[in-house]
């Protein structure tokens, strides 16, 4: 049953790298700031979930009420005091990227410096739930399930909460059109810096939810922040459903991929895909549009 | 209500206004005409606060300070614009176009009222509620974006060139509407090319050129003046 295993591993893992790229395409859709340290603060999440379990016995779900609050509330600190200044001081969208850009790359390196020291370089990992459901005679882990279940329950409230409240419409508004917004009576800051800690709360959500079923180091971040801003790039920037359908497909890739092919090969088959959507669809699958 | 005292701004070393002094009293329709370039949308964006007037300037509405204001501020101080292009998002509908124009924290409780007005100010909008804004006309998206702003409770709308792009008919409905939005309470401060029409519907305007005021008037004595009538309204000069 190699098909129906590289079908599941797939969707689980596609799962999860677009919960993983759903905070990314907040952040650099709303907030318009390219995240270089994106994926340290999922590592860094993942470790205060390992912690929190192997040191204070407290398990992931419980984990994730204290970490996320803590990096919403770290993002939004960020975002006002280290990146506002940026965005006042950029002229337009581009030189806004270039700034957010070297300055997230300085960010990338404190916060591993800081994992990197507490933890050290090994490999970790701890096992919460060990069970395995056998689902039409491919195994599939009930920790992997039980990570994808909440990451879908997340996705779904987010999206909601984009689509039918009147603060995500304004979220939405912002990432389609800032100045309009403004004439909208909408804060852009205030706007921003909630999309940009969203986007940090979700990221710290997803590392502690892949921490459940996956081995992980202090330089791992890279790894994910690159698959992310694939994800949302392929997916259109600020464009929920479009890092969704992504994150499957770009899942889905890699499984068939290692299954079919060779493991090795599975990133090389990520950029090819990144590639060939570049090229066919410079603005992504759903092109840029809100939410 | 709104007081333009002396307001000079520039775009880096250009000097878009120099000392304009403006007023629209409360309930009163103004029109400002003037050539292309000539910095009428420039002030809006200052009253906006979305461009810096220069020190020395005065901005005031209803006796409040707008200058140095967020733009957002200024929507909750009671002024809201739909600036040329519109400024509507065209991939949400028109409801929930119309209910983000209900976005600041003066007009949320009146939002039910507020729509209200708006569909009976447009009523070609109401069995539009579920459309997608980018897919109508140009002159239905102008009335969605006029409804936006009408959302948001204001007590003066800035208006910068309605009519721009819209077919005659369009454009004559556009102006009806415009003459109904007195009856709402709602003072309008507006930049048109349309000068016949604009003057027809509006009490008093006021001629813009290279940043400055030259000339001022009641709307009848601007019609009837001959250099408004040769540069506006295209009447051939008296021999
Ligand atoms: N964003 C801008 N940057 C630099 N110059 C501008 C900008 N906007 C307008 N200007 C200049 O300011 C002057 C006034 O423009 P504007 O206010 O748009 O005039 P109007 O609306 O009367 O056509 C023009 O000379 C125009 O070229
Ligand atoms: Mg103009």
């Amino acid at each position: 049953m190699a098909f129906l295993d590289a079908l599941l591993n797939g969707l689980t893992l596609g799962g999860m790298y677009a919960l993983v790229a759903m905070g990314l395409t907040l952040q650099y859709g709303v907030a318009r700031i390219m995240n270089l340290s994106y994926g340290e603060f999922l590592i860094a999440a993942a470790f205060a979930a390992y912690w929190l379990f192997q040191v204070q016995a407290i398990n992931p779900l419980l984990a994730l009420l204290l970490v996320v609050p803590v990096a919403f509330a770290a993002n939004w600190l960020i975002y006002q005091i280290m990146l506002h200044p940026l965005v006042k001081r950029s002229r337009n969208r581009g030189e806004l990227e270039v700034n957010s850009i070297l300055a997230t790359f300085g960010l990338l390196f404190v916060i591993q410096g800081l994992v990197l020291l507490l933890f050290g370089s090994n490999y970790f990992s701890y096992t919460y739930i060990s069970n395995v459901f056998i689902v039409a005679g491919s195994p599939l882990a009930a920790d992997r399930l039980l990570a994808v279940a909440v990451a879908v329950v997340m996705g779904s409230g987010l999206y909601l909460l984009l689509m039918r409240t009147r603060p995500g419409t304004a979220l939405r508004a912002v990432s389609v059109d800032p100045r309009a917004a403004q004439l909208a009576g909408i804060d852009v800051r205030a706007a921003s810096a909630m999309a940009f800690a969203l986007g940090g709360g979700l990221v710290a959500a997803s590392g502690v939810l892949v921490s459940m079923f996956t081995t992980f180091n202090a330089s791992m971040g890279v790894v994910f922040t690159m698959k992310a801003l694939i994800v949302v790039i392929m997916g259109g920037a600020g464009h929920l459903l479009g890092a969704l359908t992504a994150g499957l497909i770009l899942g889905l890739v890699e499984s068939f991929v290692a299954v079919y092919v060779a493991p090795g090969l599975t990133l090389a088959a990520t950029f090819a895909l990144f590639l060939i959507v570049l090229l066919v669809r410079p603005t992504g699958m759903m092109g840029r549009a809100g939410a | 209500m709104l007081e333009l005292r002396n307001v000079s701004a520039a775009y880096g070393q250009h000097l878009a206004l120099q000392g304009i002094d403006l007023t629209v009293h409360e309930g009163e329709m103004v029109v400002m005409l003037g050539a292309n370039g000539a910095g009428k949308s420039t002030l809006l964006s200052v009253i906006a606060g979305q461009v810096p007037a220069r020190r020395g300037s005065g901005v005031s509405m209803a006796g409040i300070d707008l200058l140095g204001l967020l733009p957002h501020r200024v929507v909750e101080a009671g002024v809201a614009l739909v600036p040329e292009g519109r400024g509507i998002f065209g991939a949400m509908t028109v409801r929930e176009n119309l209910l983000l124009g209900a976005y600041p924290k003066r007009a949320r409780a009146e939002e039910r009222c507020s729509l209200a007005r708006v569909m009976t100010l447009f009523p070609k909008l109401e069995e539009r509620l579920g459309q997608v804004a980018g897919t109508m006309s140009g002159g239905e998206q102008q009335m969605v974006a006029i409804g936006r702003a009408l959302m948001s409770a204001p007590r003066l709308l800035l208006l910068d060139e309605p009519s721009l792009g819209l077919s005659p008919l369009m454009a004559g409905e556009l102006f009806k509407a415009l003459e109904r939005i007195r009856e709402i309470d709602v003072s309008v401060l507006f930049v048109e090319q349309n000068a016949r029409k604009s003057l027809a519907i509006a009490d008093r305007g006021y001629l813009i050129e290279n940043g400055t005021v030259v000339g001022e008037g009641t709307a009848a004595a601007l019609l009837a003046d001959d250099s408004v009538q040769q540069a506006y309204l295209g009447v051939a000069k008296r021999a």
